[in-house]
């Protein structure tokens, strides 16, 4: 088994790491960078708990190989910690009660963030259509809509 | 992934991944992954040898109109076509496709080439592609062949792909602006790839007229994907009304030759087909 070495950009800082052939983007993101955020939580494509931003765009980080990463940008939530909308983001969803268990709330965060980049104020409608391929299991998701929903417009 | 000792070949231009695919005609494509990797971690598919085409994505993701022919690079994704102005109008249908297809991070992997390359019988562009007649491009070091759809799906899991070509391109020609167009799934839930039947057509009214319509199934005959000819001769030059709604969901059910298997039976799909048949029927009587 030959590893790979690859270089990828994560967080804005430029990495190499040696990937198995058969590692997946969140292996290496949780077990080589210690980025805990991306969560797995079907490792099949189902739940959405893995997602990260790939060149700008979300994607499930469970089933992306590594070696696919090469040449990429990838921004975990970790990487968004300073970033004025994410901190509005997690204000309204502090505000709204809008994580129980947290599982799923990375990646919730990111949908939303995805969404309001693209539309300043969206409806309800496309909050939930942003949310569409992203699993809770503890909140019933009105809160989640909500907490998203409440941030458009505010920019 | 499946195995020990896999060998994964990178490349990063279609020339070197036509070079490597020539010199290793036993390696699996991956595109992007998202048919691939569930099945390698769910049904335990075994892979020993994988041509990575995901840094293709610099050459093979456009869509190109020359002049009424469209041509789509099969690294095109799925978020990428519903973006896309081009089908506006006549060809509105691809956002339908795109708007029930997956969730967002699926769509903004998932590619139209993966799409047509997986063939699983389930798979959404597929019915609206041979509704248009649509043929693909095979590159190979030794050049260019260009192959109808219904030529290249040949069945479950089965495309008519030699193994040292790579699909490079989708390509038909846009209807005119009086067309209409449509599509409809039916599964459990939209983000799961797995639909029970899909149906897209594809046609003109002439004073008030069925014209030149084209009705495809993700399956006809098996698992087979293919188009409804009979319904489709049925429905030329008729004027759309409840009487021949009803007789056309008759011919459907007559030539759909469909099996039983653990997610339906046969004749449940076949209600759902006429179900749709009838949706999209009526929408297109509206003129939307
Ligand atoms: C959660 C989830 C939801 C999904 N929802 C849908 C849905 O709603 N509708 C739907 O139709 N599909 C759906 N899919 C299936 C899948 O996402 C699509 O079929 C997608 O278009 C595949 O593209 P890909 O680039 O990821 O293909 P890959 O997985 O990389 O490849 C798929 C197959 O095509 C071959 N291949 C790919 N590109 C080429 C090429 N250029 N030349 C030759 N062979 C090639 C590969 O060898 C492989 O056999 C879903 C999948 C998941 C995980
Ligand atoms: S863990 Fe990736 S989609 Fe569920
Ligand atoms: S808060 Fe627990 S899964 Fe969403």
């Amino acid at each position: 088994m030959s590893n790979i070495l690859i270089s990828v950009k994560v967080n804005g800082t430029e990495r190499e790491v040696l990937v198995e052939p058969e590692d997946r983007l969140i292996d290496v993101l949780r077990d080589d960078f210690g980025l805990k955020s991306p969560k797995e939580g079907c490792g099949t494509g189902d739940c959405g708990l893995c997602t990260v931003i790939m060149d700008g765009k979300p994607i499930l980080s469970c089933i992306t190989p590594a070696f696919q990463a090469r040449g990429r940008e990838i921004v975990t939530l970790e990487g968004l910690n300073n970033d004025p909308l994410m901190k509005n983001i997690e204000t309204s969803f502090r505000d709204h009660h809008a994580a129980q268990c947290g599982f799923c709330t990375p990646a919730m965060e990111i949908m939303g963030y995805d969404l309001l980049k693209k539309v300043k104020k969206p409806s309800k409608e496309e909050v939930k259509v942003a949310i569409s391929g992203t699993l809770c299991r503890c909140t019933g998701y009105y809160d989640i809509i909500d907490s998203i929903y409440d941030v458009g417009g505010t920019e | 992934m499946g195995v020990e000792d896999l060998q994964i070949i990178m490349a990063e231009s279609l020339k070197s991944a036509l070079k490597e695919i020539s010199e290793n005609k036993d390696a699996t494509i991956i595109a992007n992954g998202t048919d691939m990797m569930p099945r390698i971690r769910d049904e335990g598919l075994k892979v020993e040898k994988i041509l990575d085409i995901s840094a293709l994505d610099k050459e093979l993701s456009y869509i190109n109109v020359d002049s009424n022919l469209i041509r789509i690079g099969a690294m095109t994704t799925v978020s990428e076509i519903g973006s896309s102005n081009v089908f506006n109008g006549s060809l509105n249908a691809f956002y339908e496709v795109v708007s029930k297809f997956g969730g967002p991070q699926i769509r903004n992997r998932a590619t139209i080439g993966g799409n047509i390359c997986s063939a699983t019988s389930s798979e959404d562009f597929i019915p609206l592609l041979m509704a248009l007649d649509a043929s693909v491009v095979l590159q190979s070091v030794n050049g260019k062949r260009t192959l109808k759809l219904n030529n290249f799906v040949i069945g479950k899991r089965s495309v008519n792909r030699r193994n040292d070509e790579i699909m490079v391109e989708v390509q038909f020609s846009k209807p005119g602006d009086d067309y209409l167009s449509g599509f409809e799934k039916i599964g459990r839930r939209n983000i799961l790839i797995i639909n029970l039947i899909n149906m897209a057509i594809v046609m003109s009214l002439k004073q008030r007229r069925v014209n030149d319509v084209r009705i495809a199934l993700n399956r006809v005959s098996g698992k087979v994907p293919g188009r409804a000819r009979l319904t489709e001769g049925f429905l030329n030059g008729k004027e759309i009304d409840g009487n021949i709604i009803s007789s056309a969901r008759e011919k459907l059910a007559e030539e759909l030759k469909l099996s039983s298997d653990f997610r339906a039976s046969a004749d449940y799909r076949i209600h759902l087909a006429q179900a749709i048949l009838e949706k999209l029927l009526n929408r297109f009587r509206e003129g939307v």
